[in-house]
């Protein structure tokens, strides 16, 4: 499965079936049907048994669900008003494209745009004033509320709509790099060099407060569990460099600690000697910023011992991730040789 | 003509203030097979010249029309190169600073040598960590943002100069209902009124020699449709521009419905033109809304009026929402009904157009 497709998909938290069909499709076709289960909040559970149970058992986690706009009503004019699902920066919004509704065979979802008021007609207060999601809305063109309302009913789900776009050096822009180059890796990983159980984990609703990890981290119980997400960079812009999360294009980012949970010392010193040892492209998340998947596992059930590793984003939970092609490998490069030394 | 397809093109065309060569290169090849003869003048005016069809009734002088729309955009500037390779931006126009968080822009480069480059960039702004509570509360400042090219700083410096022009992306897309909504439509929606128009005219008997000028330099203060002015050197002009739609903030006064074209009333405005412009309306059954200018237009309409001896003019509004940003909405339909409009009006200017103008 290709990252562009990945990306270009929609799925936000609660409703991440298309992206669980490619990941079950792609397990069930490397280990079989009874090697995969869905548990109850819908995440992707793929057991590959190893033939030495001596060995640790690890758990790769990534999250299917990505963040967006979830339409609550029309206005008298046809204009959808929205909440954020997920954690998205009003600021954000102001003069982007989205896509209303999910596509489905032989039904396009809708484009509308998110506009304000024009400058001309701003106050000095409104120039600096940032508009709060309440007073945004999506226009679709609906004529009225009735054809909004049947259009895109309250609930229907909205996605940006950003191309898939490489650019720069080994750069690339999409939305929903968080998480869906986890998931990548997770698939490019499912060959991965490991004689121990080794457990596929697709999650849902990380960005909904970390959910789905609750409930995978329980069926699963693995001794380590190591994360793959997409964490903020934070790097331009004359960002003072003691503030930087984390530079891209300099390798995959292991976590010391986050806002959800603080990263065993014992794997962290692994992987970096890993990094090291391989010349695999690496680097220390600096500053301790986000939460991530890694607090619900660590403490799900009877408690693994958790570690993320991140591919720096600048942009993240905007319509315009970047990440770069050089530290999405890395990430991959470093799961497997980590596995590999095991 | 097919109005989203040339919308498509239009929203993509370059051609920001004092920079319009590609665009009027673009229009040039659009008019050529509607008019007599094309030119583009110093400023990169398009000017395209539609031959009178009939003698003047009274076998007089035949009366000459501009028609005239801008064709520039609004654009910024690289202003800086930041140490970590990022770009710091300035305005070209009235660049609304919201939009710019997530924006995805493109860089064209002019470098001393070899071939100009063209680099998609994305804006980022300062992280959410580095703001305190208060800036939180505030729009980013112009200081917060930056151009990420996702190029180490040495390649940046090899390829990017200050002054380079960076235009925002945005072609534009179609909506329900026959909407459309993209970059630039704020002026080349009003270009394709003048081509639905020149269309139209060869279809139509007319008396008057017409121009149509595709402006430039407007949104830095109208400069191009002066010296458009000067050297077409009109009997009248129709100036055409967009306006601002009703959204849920705008304020009631400042405002014309989506849904059809208007004409401006005030000192700037001919009366006499302005009544006719009406009847036209009213005789072809084209629905046309009133809007006030009690002064300055703000559009090229200002520098028109007072080019040489003085010219007539009235302005055609084009409703549009979200002015000035990359999604700037409006209804195809009313692009057509523009035309419409604007192509019976210069078909019935003859001789004695001005008989009962001023008095």
């Amino acid at each position: 499965m290709d990252l562009k497709t990945l990306c270009e998909a929609q799925g936000l938290s609660g409703r991440e079936e298309k992206i669980r069909r490619m990941a079950l499709d792609a397990c069930v076709k490397a280990f079989g049907q009874s090697a995969v289960t869905l548990d109850g909040l819908g995440s992707v559970i793929a057991r590959r048994k190893g033939a030495n149970s001596a060995k640790p058992t690890v758990m790769l986690a990534a999250h299917m669900d990505e963040v967006g706009l979830m339409v609550i009503s029309a206005t008298e004019e046809g204009l959808l008003r929205f909440r954020a699902i997920g954690g998205v920066d009003a600021r954000v919004l102001v003069s982007k494209r989205v896509r209303v509704g999910y596509e489905a065979e032989g039904k396009p979802s809708l484009p509308g745009v998110i506009g304000a008021l024009a400058i001309h007609l701003q106050t000095a207060e409104d120039r600096k004033t940032v508009l709060p999601i309440e007073q945004l809305y999506i226009d679709i063109g609906a004529k009225d509320k009735a054809e909004a309302e049947r259009l895109a009913p309250a609930g229907t789900l909205v996605t940006f709509d950003t191309p898939y776009t490489p650019f720069g050096d080994g750069c690339v822009l999409a939305k929903a790099f968080d998480d869906r180059v986890g998931v990548y890796n997770l698939l490019r990983l499912l060959d991965a060099p490991y004689d121990g159980d080794l457990v596929f984990a697709f999650t849902s609703q990380e960005e909904a407060g970390c959910r789905g990890a609750v409930s995978a981290g329980y069926s699963v119980q693995p001794d380590i569990a190591l994360i793959l997400e997409c964490t903020s960079a934070n790097d331009l812009g004359e960002t003072p460099e003691a503030l930087q999360v984390c530079r891209v294009g300099q390798g995959v980012c292991v976590s010391f600690m986050d806002n959800a949970s603080i990263g065993d010392a014992e794997l962290y010193r692994a992987l970096l000697a890993t990094g090291e040892a391989q010349g695999i492209p690496h680097q220390i998340k600096q500053f301790v910023s986000g939460g991530n998947d890694a607090g619900s596992i660590q403490r799900s059930g009877a408690g693994s011992r958790t570690l993320a590793l991140s591919v720096p984003c600048r942009n993240i939970h905007s319509p315009a991730c970047v990440c770069s092609v050089r530290d999405i490998d890395s990430q991959e490069a470093l799961t497997r040789a980590y596995l590999q030394s095991l | 003509m097919d109005i989203l397809t040339y919308l498509q093109g239009a929203s993509t065309q370059f051609g920001p203030s004092g920079h319009e060569y590609e665009t009027a290169q673009w229009l040039k090849t659009r008019f050529e097979p509607l008019c007599d003869s094309v030119v583009i003048d110093p400023l990169f005016n398009v000017l395209a010249t539609l031959n009178p069809t009939v003698k003047p009734a009274r076998g007089g002088r035949a009366p000459k029309i501009l028609m005239c729309a801008h064709m520039d955009e609004i654009a910024l500037m690289v202003t800086d190169i930041l140490k970590d390779g990022s770009l710091r931006m300035g305005n070209v126009g009235g660049v609304d600073p919201r939009i710019l968080p997530a924006a995805t822009v493109t860089v064209h480069c002019r470098p001393d040598s070899g071939k100009p480059q063209n680099l998609t960039g994305v804006i980022g702004a300062k992280a959410p960590h580095l703001l305190t509570d208060e800036e939180r509360k505030q729009n980013y400042r112009r200081d917060d943002l930056y151009i990420d090219l996702g190029l180490p700083v040495e390649r940046v410096r090899k390829l990017v100069h200050i002054g380079d022009l960076v235009t925002l992306n945005g072609p534009a897309i179609g909506l329900l209902n026959g909407l459309a909504a993209g970059k630039t439509m704020d002026d080349r929606a009003c270009v394709g009124v003048m081509l639905e128009a020149a269309e139209r005219l060869q279809h139509l008997s007319h008396a008057a020699e017409i121009v149509f000028a595709c402006t430039t330099q407007e949104e830095v203060g109208s400069r191009g449709a002066k010296v458009a002015a000067h050297t077409v050197n009109p009997d009248l002009a129709i100036v055409m521009d967009v306006s601002h739609a009703p959204i849920p903030a705008s304020r009631p006064d400042t405002t014309v419905p989506l849904d059809a074209p208007a004409a401006t009333y005030g000192p700037f405005i001919q009366y006499r033109l302005l009544e006719r412009l009406q009847e036209t309306a009213s005789l072809n059954g084209i629905k046309l809304n009133t809007e006030p200018a009690e002064r300055s237009t703000g559009t090229d309409t200002d520098n028109v009026q007072i080019a040489r001896e003085g010219i007539p003019c009235v302005l055609i509004d084009l409703p549009l929402k979200y002015m000035h940003t990359t999604v700037e909405l409006l209804d195809t339909n009313v692009i057509r009904e523009c035309g419409r409009l604007c192509a019976q009006f210069a078909a019935g200017i003859d001789e004695g157009w001005d008989d009962s103008l001023w008095i």
